[in-house]
């Protein structure tokens, strides 16, 4: 991934007049190597949608310069990006077909027909979309119009492939294996994909990298993994992952060889002082309060422990997912095997320091991951 | 205290049967959740037990009595929806309170029971916005808590958690069973959310085209599913559901899986020979090394995680599509070549001409570790 697919510089979208009217992506800067798949990730008006509008050419950049392969694209019109797009906005050609639409730039491109008919073949079946090949977009549903759009645009041969919201409408019963195939169908190929969604699980499903924006602002830009283990911020951090991270204040306080997190209710987290690495220890004891983050499926039921009452126990086939009361609020655990346990049971809980994000109490920026610091 | 019965009934529209002879029972404090796509007849059977519209033919009791042809306003139910359907003229508060004031309640007990459940709900301090002025979790909650307020003995909740984001809906999944049991109500649940219908259902009453198809525990749904269309709906990922034909050797009754042979436990006489569907959830399947009885060869094809589950796609030497499923932080395969292998005890076979499931019993496997 040496070669730079994608390279968005110092990127400022307003709506209205520059430094004035709406300033709704904020000095974005971002570099997309050849062959990833990256989603943009947030909720609505976080500057996912613009950003990707202004990689495709449909709003303008207001501020900034995008490259596409190491050639500048933000002046161009749209088709002279070499860009294949899935979005709203850009529907299907109300009079063609289904197969139509498919083959269409592929036939603009003078490829011989049975090459085209391959082609469309060979996605129409990854896409389960072989039986309304040759109907009209406005008879077939909603979420059959989303797999047509995505063929199409996946079908082309372009620098970048650019998917806004693809999966959001498509039934859940074939969502699971429709993400294991197009993740193979772009890996396979090399295609370098961006792709827009408001849906965590989505973009943890299948990109290689997700750029977490809120408020305009780039918040983050990783592997999906080093999100879920060091998120920048609070809000990364409780944005990813579902169930969504456990969150609570805290006090510091230390007494003999020990650190007290002390939580409402009268409750404690008590570590020696040893079970942090230097560098934690020494950020942890220069605060005051802090605000701590554990992940559900690292909250363990122990025998000793934190005392917390279970205020539910769901159980949804292969994994389990209790609340419990605790420090004035409510603990989320995930079990991956089926637990009994009754509502109002006292149950108590531990947290390894390893599974410890402490995050700053006033900027929600992160102090610390286990024994890293952020 | 209120049961529900329902005997026989008939609703027609036009020349449209969407309720077909239907009857159930829901004991006294019990959650019965109705799922099913849109179009079953959920809402409808909702609409009738309120009191909102009639039945063609048959009966519904509620605590036992015959409420059939009284009014709805005189029936104790309590009723949520999934478009929140809040008066936007009126306060938060306001409609909250608006079965309090039909019942001509005094203010103070409306103050305080519209403060009370509020509270419960985490809208105490929206109370005096008008629902344009509350988001859409907020929304939702009033509407909830005006459901709840009157403390009705039988509640009706259609779809409440449709419309709000996942965050909340998985927020109020947890928080819903405490609520409604600590109100000691009779709950019927509409939703079209396999996960909502698990954790929230006593029971669950799977229905398409206006009949009721399984009616079971959410374990019995899971593990026992009445045919392929129900197994489906349960379960992310989807179940796998491969074409075979059982045959018996000395071991017992087999499945052929890529040339491997995959013995099953449970009773399966009546298979051997027949064309059927095996059954295979995610979870039900892991890596092995090769060489392990049982081992299938597969290509993976991609690996796409999955709230702390990893999905694998897999190909079979045949070409067949396999998803497997394991907990995030456990080993697997991410690409090339791989075996895996098959919990026999798990597996569910089905007749591929009917769907429906074969084996008077199931033998469900508790898996290790289930704590006391």
């Amino acid at each position: 991934m040496s070669l730079s697919a994608l390279t968005i510089s110092g990127v400022d979208k307003f709506y209205g007049p520059i430094d004035r009217g709406v300033h709704a992506v904020k000095n974005l800067t971002m570099e997309i190597g050849k062959g990833e798949i990256v989603a943009l990730l947030g909720s609505s008006g976080c500057g996912k949608t613009s950003t990707l509008r202004m990689i495709a050419g449909f709003e303008e950049v207001s501020r900034g310069a995008i490259s596409v392969g190491g050639r500048q694209v933000h002046t161009l019109p749209p088709v002279k990006r070499n860009v294949a797009m899935a979005f709203e906005g850009y529907s299907l050609y109300p009079p063609l077909t289904v197969r139509e639409n498919m083959a269409f730039a592929l036939k603009a491109a003078r490829l011989p027909k049975s090459e085209v008919d391959a082609k469309v073949a060979s996605i129409a079946k990854l896409l389960e979309i072989e039986d309304i090949l040759e109907r009209y977009p406005s008879s077939i549903s909603g979420g059959q119009q989303q797999r047509a759009s995505l063929g199409r645009a996946l079908i082309r041969e372009a620098d970048l492939h650019l998917l806004d919201e693809p999966m959001g409408q498509l039934e859940p019963q074939l969502r699971a294996v429709l993400r294991g195939r197009i993740k193979h169908f772009i890996k396979e190929r090399g295609l370098t994909a961006i792709l827009v969604t408001h849906d965590q699980t989505e973009a943890n499903a299948l990109a290689d990298r997700i750029a977490v924006m809120e408020g305009g602002v780039l918040q983050q830009f990783d592997t999906p993994e080093r999100i879920k283990e060091r998120p920048a911020n609070l809000f990364t951090g409780t944005f990813v992952g579902e169930p969504p991270m456990n969150v609570f204040e805290a006090y510091v306080a230390t007494a003999a060889g020990r650190i007290n997190l002390k939580l409402p209710d009268g409750l404690s987290l008590d570590y020696d002082k040893d079970a942090f690495s230097a560098p934690v220890r020494d950020q942890l004891l220069s605060r005051e309060r802090v605000v701590i983050g554990i992940r559900p499926y690292a909250v363990r039921r122990s025998r000793e422990g934190v005392p917390a009452r279970v205020s539910a126990n769901q159980w949804l086939g292969d994994q389990t997912h209790i609340a419990a009361d605790f420090a004035g609020g409510s603990l989320v655990l995930v079990e991956h095997d089926r637990t009994r346990l009754d509502l109002g049971a006292p149950i108590n809980v531990s947290i390894d320091p390893k599974n410890l994000h402490v995050f700053d109490q006033a900027s929600g920026k992160a102090i610390s991951h286990g024994m890293e610091l952020a | 205290m209120a049961s529900l019965e329902l005997k026989n009934i008939v609703k027609r529209y036009k020349s449209q049967t969407v309720l077909d002879n239907l009857s159930l029972t829901v004991a006294d404090g019990e959650t019965l959740v109705l799922f099913g796509p849109s179009g079953a007849g959920k809402t409808v059977l909702l609409r009738l037990v309120a009191g909102v519209i009639d039945p063609d033919e048959g009966k519904i009791f509620i605590g036992g009595d015959d409420m059939t042809d009284v009014d709805a306003e005189f029936r104790g139910v309590g009723m949520a929806f999934q478009n929140f359907a809040l008066f936007p003229h009126m306060s938060a508060f306001d409609n909250i309170a608006t079965p309090l004031e039909a019942k001509r309640s005094s203010q103070g007990a409306i103050k305080a029971g519209v403060e009370s459940v509020a509270k419960l709900l985490k809208i105490a301090h929206v109370l005096s916005h008008k629902p344009r002025a509350l988001s859409n979790g907020q929304k939702q909650r009033t509407a909830l808590a005006r459901a709840l307020v009157g403390s009705p003995p039988l509640l009706l909740l259609d779809d409440p958690l449709r419309n709000v984001d996942a965050k909340l809906r998985f927020e109020m999944r947890l928080e819903l069973p405490r609520l409604l049991a600590d109100r000691g109500a009779t709950v019927v649940y509409v939703t079209q959310d396999y996960k909502e219908a698990m954790a929230l259902g006593d029971r669950i009453a799977v229905m398409s085209q206006g009949v009721i198809r399984q009616l079971g525990t959410p374990e019995q749904i899971y593990r026992e599913p009445a045919n392929i269309e129900i197994a489906r709906l349960f379960g992310d990922p989807t179940i796998n559901l491969l074409d075979v034909k059982p045959a018996r050797d000395t071991r017992g009754i087999y499945v052929g899986l890529s040339n491997v042979q995959v013995h099953l436990a449970g009773a399966y006489e009546t298979a051997v020979g027949r064309d059927c569907v095996i059954g295979l959830r995610p979870e039900a399947l892991s890596f092995v090394e090769e060489g392990i009885p049982g081992a299938i060869p597969v290509t993976v094809e991609a690996e796409t995680p999955l709230n702390e589950k990893i999905v694998t796609l897999v190909r079979t030497v045949r070409g067949r599509e396999i998803l497997v499923s394991r907990p995030a932080g456990t080993l697997g395969r991410s690409e090339g070549k791989a075996h895996i292998a098959v919990d026999g005890k798990s597996a569910l076979l089905f007749d591929h001409a009917s769907g429906d499931r074969i084996g008077s019993k199931n033998v469900v496997a508790l898996r290790n570790g289930e704590a006391a």
